[in-house]
């Protein structure tokens, strides 16, 4: 019987055009417009990396003047200060610990075709790369010695690579990077994270892949500037030294932890190197020391922003409109069938039996308009991607995603049918009778 | 009127009549919102900068690759800003720190005050020897510009001594000092016991900062007059004659290439390409809001159109006998008109109610703005008018219907 309604369902399409596609037409605008928005959302607070989100955690240490600070206010910075920065990165403390921050930096090509280009790209410590999971093309990244040396090593970006030596390995050249002779020891298999999670603070979340890494200790070892931001309260001397003694924050720092359940272990121990630090008399402001692992730290930092939000809700708004004028169409459509279900109704067709006709008729209807409505949507994501690089690599649908747009339109469709399809089945086949 | 009599048909058959009334109120609750964000963002966008000629600035990262020292680049450095003013059609050159617009830069903490600590205002440092208010083209209100004597060289890595002198923008002025005159007050770098003094000589008009958001601050902007050096790279900012700022950007280009000796890393951008980058995501929003307020009209007005049909088909009877009965062709379009605007009232004051419910949700929610009665009113209006004309169309059908062919099946 299912494949009869059905049947009929395809065939009613046609018996009432203009008003059939309306209403496909409003449901698949209505789809289009929150799955497209919702899509967005989706990428931007989707676990970017699951297998251990929940172990990976950043610090907050408040190192701001107590002057006038109330808890409320929240705290100072979401970087840390060098002091902090390099005491954890000596404490031990979880499997692993990064130190990173942004370096800009000259790099002059060995080729001669090539000039020599500005690039940006990241200082951290070597436990980054097994922390994140950083895949390699070539090569390796630099060791422990390295680190503690501040040796002048250095892994490429896979495109920063692909530019100077094409595919060939570049492992063991030298490149100029900083006006130094940099050794190159491994280049990043075209790793970069949407959104940037490993690195929120500054720069835009949906960045490109990171040009080059080179070791934290050695880029403090060359006093290099810094690309992002910095917050320094208070007057501090010139001088990369005073710099590196100051309380200005500029320095972002991750703890991976062998299990969840670490996290209490490691936030009492923060909470000791703190009480140790205010016995030196630091950080006096009594502000609670935090942890946050990825998924916290995400939504601590806005990644989603509110425009993003106010986006998917108004568009969420829309498909409920959407959905209140498509009943309102299929009531009109059902309502000039009044004298087909009196028909069906006397030759013993029962209500049940009409409502699962009428309700598989609105299926066909949400099918149509949900094959639309995925058509539209990768046009309205194609339009949201036109905005930049990051966004495009977001503003796709994934599996889930078209799931759902299919299964959105169709209940939509059902959903908006229940009503007239309710309203149907009251029909009296003896007043239609008699009326004909 | 006939008030009474079309309630109670509409109250004898309410679906329909609900159904729509609930698409106006949402439609007006979202429409009224989005409107209002669109309206704001667009207003925001459109705020000026303070560059006298925007469409002619441009600026130059430019970045020499050798060993110099710190005083070797300073006169690099002096040399290139030569180079610069003299291309022909440069109408005034700078080096300095940040670009407004830009999205980078930096931002000092300033105080009217030295004891002043929690109030402490962030301000859009602007570093230049050169005169801002030339190249930029600020427009100058209060005091006077920098002296010559006053524009320092500072080696940023081995000095930090204050500046002796600050030119502030308007707004920061109004904000440090609401009820007097600037100019000749102390401005403090910082707070705290180690503040650092200054002294205000002069008020711009309008200088937008780095970082520019939706708030006030983004006009709290300080002028320094000092050289920077010490660090590797430079900043030019450059005004072209109006109309030439693509051939002088080209050509500037070259000759800072074959003025230097050792390769040099350039970068141009000009402050309408910083302009669009920093509004892309506004514009965004906007255009998708207003896509989805045109939709939205557009649909409800289909379902009115709709319902009205589906409503005149129903009575085609009832119109007839009625006809018959003496009522003439008026009294039919003003009886499904008049229905239309009840059910359309009915829809707006619910639309109204949502609009400020929704509203207060994205208040505390998203952290946008209140809704001024105004979009509400404006809304409502629009409803009104857009139920009348989708109504009419339908009315005129109703009313065209001849008694003879209405009764005739009956």
């Amino acid at each position: 019987m299912f494949s009869y309604y059905f049947k009929l369902g395809v065939r009613s399409l046609r018996r009432n055009p203009a008003l059939t596609a309306l209403m496909v037409l409003t449901l698949a605008i209505g789809v289009a417009a929150s799955v497209s928005t919702f899509t967005i959302v989706h990428m931007m607070s989707a676990d970017p990396i699951p297998e251990k989100s929940e172990r990976l955690f950043v610090p907050l240490v408040d190192n701001g003047s107590p002057d006038d600070w109330v808890p409320s206010d929240g705290p100072n910075d979401y970087q840390l200060s060098y002091i902090d920065a390099a005491n954890l990165l000596k404490s031990g403390q979880g499997v692993r610990r990064a130190a990173m921050f942004g370096v800009p930096a000259s790099i002059e090509p060995p080729r001669k075709d090539i000039p020599a280009f500005s690039a940006t790209g990241l200082a951290p410590s070597r436990d980054f790369f097994a922390m994140f999971n950083v895949p390699f093309r070539h090569g390796q990244p630099w060791t422990e010695a390295d680190d503690i040396r501040g040796a002048d090593v250095v892994v490429l970006g896979r495109e920063t690579a692909e530019r100077l030596y094409g595919d060939a390995s570049p492992v063991g050249q030298t490149l100029m990077v900083m006006g130094s002779p940099f050794t190159i020891v491994g280049v990043v298999d075209g790793w970069a994270p949407l959104p940037r999670y490993y690195k929120l603070v500054g720069g835009n979340p949906l960045g490109t892949e990171e040009e080059f890494f080179i070791p934290f200790s050695s880029a403090i070892r060359h006093e290099s500037p810094h690309a992002g931001s910095m917050s320094c309260s208070g007057q501090r001397d010139p001088g990369f030294a005073s710099l590196l003694a100051s309380e200005c924050t500029w320095i972002q720092f991750w703890f991976e932890t062998g299990s969840r359940a670490e996290r209490a272990d490691l936030q009492s121990w923060l909470g000791n190197y703190v009480d140790d630090q205010r016995k030196l008399g630091r950080l006096k402001r009594k502000a609670p020391n935090q942890l946050y692992d990825v998924m916290e730290w995400m939504e601590e930092l806005k990644v989603v922003g509110n425009d993003t939000r106010l986006s998917a809700w108004l568009a969420f708004g829309f498909l409920m409109l959407c959905l209140v004028n498509t009943i309102g169409l299929l009531l009109a459509k059902f309502s000039v069938r009044a004298s087909e279900i009196g028909v069906r109704r006397a030759l013993g067709a029962s209500r049940a039996e009409i409502f699962r006709q009428f309700l598989v008729e609105t299926g066909v209807v949400g099918l149509v308009g949900g094959v639309l409505g995925l058509v539209l949507t990768f046009g309205a994501l194609a339009l949201i991607g036109m905005q930049g690089a990051g966004i495009a690599k977001i503003a796709r649908l994934d599996w889930q995603m078209l799931g759902l747009a299919f299964v959105m339109s169709i209940s939509a469709a059902l959903l908006a049918g229940l009503l007239p399809t309710w309203r149907a089945c009251q029909v009296t086949p003896a007043i239609q009778l008699k009326s004909q | 009127m006939e008030i009474r009599p079309i309630l109670s048909a509409l109250l004898r058959n309410k679906t329909g009549p609900v159904l729509v009334a609930l698409q106006v109120a949402l439609s007006l609750a979202i429409l009224a919102n989005a409107m209002h964000i669109v309206n704001e963002r667009r207003a925001a966008m459109a705020r000026p900068s303070g560059l006298a000629d925007e469409h002619a600035t441009f600026y130059i990262q430019a970045r020499t690759l050798n060993s110099d020292t710190a005083e070797q680049q300073l006169a690099t450095r002096n040399r290139e800003v030569a180079v610069l003013r003299a291309v022909p059609g440069v109408a005034s050159a700078a080096m300095v720190t940040q670009m407004p617009l830009s999205r980078s830069g930096s931002s000092t903490s300033l105080a009217s005050d030295r004891r002043q600590t929690r109030q402490n205002i962030s301000g859009s440092t602007y570093i230049s020897g050169d005169s801002l208010i030339q190249t930029f083209g600020l427009k100058l209100v209060e005091g006077r510009d920098f002296l010559k004597h006053e524009q320092v060289d500072v080696n940023e890595v081995a000095n930090n001594e204050p500046p002796g002198q600050v030119i502030v923008t308007k707004a920061l002025a109004d904000k440090l000092w609401p009820d007097a005159s600037a100019v000749g007050k102390p401005l403090f770098f910082g707070s705290g016991e180690g503040a650092r003094e200054s002294r205000v000589v002069g008020v711009v008009e309008r200088l937008q900062a780095a970082h520019v958001n939706l708030e006030e601050r983004s006009e709290y902007s300080v002028l320094v007059p000092a050289r920077l050096y010490g660090r590797p790279g430079a900043l030019y900012a450059v005004r072209a004659e109006t109309g030439q700022r693509d051939r002088v950007m080209k050509e500037a280009e070259e000759a800072l290439r074959k003025s230097s000796a050792s390769p040099i890393i350039m970068r141009l951008k000009t402050v309408d390409q910083d302009r669009l980058d920093l509004y892309r995501t506004d514009a965004a929003l906007v255009w998708m809001l207003v896509t989805v307020s045109m939709l939205l009209l557009l649909i409800t007005c289909s379902g009115i159109v709709g319902m009205a049909s589906l409503w005149v088909t129903q009575r085609r009877k009832q119109i007839g006998v009625r006809r018959a009965l003496g009522a003439r062709k008026i009294d039919i379009l003003r009886y499904f008109i008049l229905e239309n605007v009840m059910i359309t009232s009915a829809g707006v004051f619910g639309g109204v109610a949502l609009g400020v419910g929704l509203n207060h949700l994205l208040v505390a929610k998203l952290e946008m703005a209140r809704l001024p009665a105004g979009y509400l009113l404006g809304g409502t209006i629009v409803f009104w008018a857009l139920g009348i004309l989708a109504a009419y169309g339908p009315a005129w059908r109703a009313a065209s219907i001849s008694p003879a062919t209405a009764t005739r099946s009956a």
